[in-house]
């Protein structure tokens, strides 16, 4: 079992803080505006494909998730949530051989001993361009293949509990429990990687809805709902 | 506390030591990532879902559009440069009433509709937040300082795929004979989760 799939309904936690800041510190920005451009350069789009950036990868979502879901789950507490970003991708660069952790560690020494030292100049104005034109664009998971949904509005289903994997798009609290279809969404969707627990190809999607104590019997509170976006491979018949 | 500082400095170096090899590889511009940041200041953020909420109260035909079919409500508002976009293919606004209140969560990560309200501030992100508005959302909620009457159904909505939410809130008393600039500019993003509900200030100077 993986802890960060299990966060939803974790008991005996404080006060949550209502801090309405999306960055606290200036650095954020940054690793932020790294993780889109890595987004935008991936190289499953056809538009960064023809984009003048020596970066070769795929870098979606999944890859981020998967890195944070990866960590030892104690160490996934201990760090804000930018420092996550910021040691996922880094050791994603140092991995994939783009930048050796000796250059790397060396830089950083010297920006540590002068922070507002600049950075290089140059690059090509066409990466700019693609990035923000990603970010315009997007990068739906909607497929243009026609598989007849397993299951209709109102049906009662049951979430299936595959054995745990590296990155999982089924929130933990949510399997073996029963709930009632409330939408198929029209169409079908893939995921940038395949899970190995079912998601990836082109599947129906649903909108479930479960009564909360269904999931947590008295420890929850009255009239209180959940609805999840649920892959159809995460769902079976109540029989 | 000098810990701390020293936790962020060795960031601070290390995001500038790491933005600055990806410039001298060739794998990103020197102004690629303040590009980013600038469409985040002046295209995409949570001003796009108070015009969007604002218009909702004004507009009752819009209004049902944008619960029936968000994103091609959203589509033919005309924003000056667009507003599809990343982490907005899939968009959904619930509305709340009197009956139902909604809030949006993300307890895998932290999915949020871009294109209308930004970036996800760090309450949204708060694995305290994540996991305990799916079990007692009223008693979060409480302690955001809204309290929800018991007669109210609390729906919450886990972004676990495609799909991200957004909340059209209830338009406040007070606010008859608004116009549109005016009702946007009291609708914050926290009220647009479901976590607040959108206030008249006490004093408009």
């Amino acid at each position: 079992m993986k802890l960060q799939h299990y966060l939803g309904g974790l008991e005996g936690l404080e006060p949550s803080s209502f801090e309405k800041r999306v960055f606290v510190q200036p650095w954020e920005k940054r690793i932020f505006g790294i993780h889109v451009a890595m987004m935008a350069l991936s190289q499953h789009l056809e538009a960064a494909k023809a984009t003048p950036t020596q970066f070769k990868s795929v870098w979606t979502w999944a890859n981020l998730r998967k890195g944070a879901e990866g960590m030892n789950p104690f160490d996934y507490f201990k760090y804000r949530y930018y420092e996550k970003w910021l040691g996922g991708i880094s050791g994603f660069f140092v991995e994939s051989g783009y930048v050796s952790k000796e250059e790397l560690d060396a830089k950083t020494a010297a920006y540590l001993e002068k922070l507002d030292a600049p950075l290089p100049l140059g690059g090509e104005v066409a990466i700019d361009k693609q990035v923000i034109e990603y970010l315009r664009a997007g990068d739906s998971p909607k497929c243009d293949v026609d598989i007849k949904p397993k299951f209709q509005v109102g049906d009662t289903v049951v979430v299936r509990n595959p054995p745990p994997v590296e990155h999982c798009k089924l929130p933990g609290y949510l399997r073996t429990k029963r709930g009632t279809v409330d939408v198929v969404y029209e169409g079908t969707y893939n995921y940038p990687l395949q899970t190995g627990d079912g998601v990836g190809d082109p599947m129906p999607i649903y909108s479930v809805k479960f009564d909360s104590h269904a999931i947590w019997n008295n420890l929850t509170e009255s009239k209180t709902w959940i609805f999840a976006d649920i892959y159809e491979a995460y769902l079976e018949d109540i029989a | 506390m000098s810990d701390n500082i020293e936790r962020e400095a060795y960031s601070a170096a290390r995001i500038k030591a790491l933005e600055s090899l990806l410039i001298e590889k060739g794998i990103v511009s020197s102004t690629t990532v303040d590009e980013v940041i600038e469409f985040f200041e002046k295209d995409m953020g949570p001003f796009n879902g108070a015009k969007i909420v604002a218009k909702a109260w004004l507009d009752p035909e819009f209004k049902q559009r944008l619960l029936e079919d968000t994103t091609s409500a959203i589509a033919q508002m005309n924003f000056p440069r667009g507003i599809a976009g990343a982490e907005g293919e899939h968009m959904k606004a619930v509305e709340n009433t009197p009956e139902v209140h909604n809030l949006i969560v993300c307890t895998l990560c932290s999915c949020y509709p871009w294109p209308v309200l930004g970036l996800p501030p760090y309450w949204f992100k708060d694995p305290t937040f994540r996991a305990r508005a799916v079990r007692e959302p009223r008693k979060v909620l409480k302690e955001f300082g809204l309290n929800i009457p018991e007669s109210t159904e609390v729906y919450v909505w886990d972004t676990s795929a495609q799909t991200c939410w957004f909340v059209l809130p209830e338009r406040p008393a007070g606010t008859d004979g608004w116009t549109e600039e005016q009702l946007a500019a009291i609708v914050t993003p926290e009220s647009m989760q479901g976590a607040a509900k959108v206030e008249v200030p006490t004093k408009i100077s």
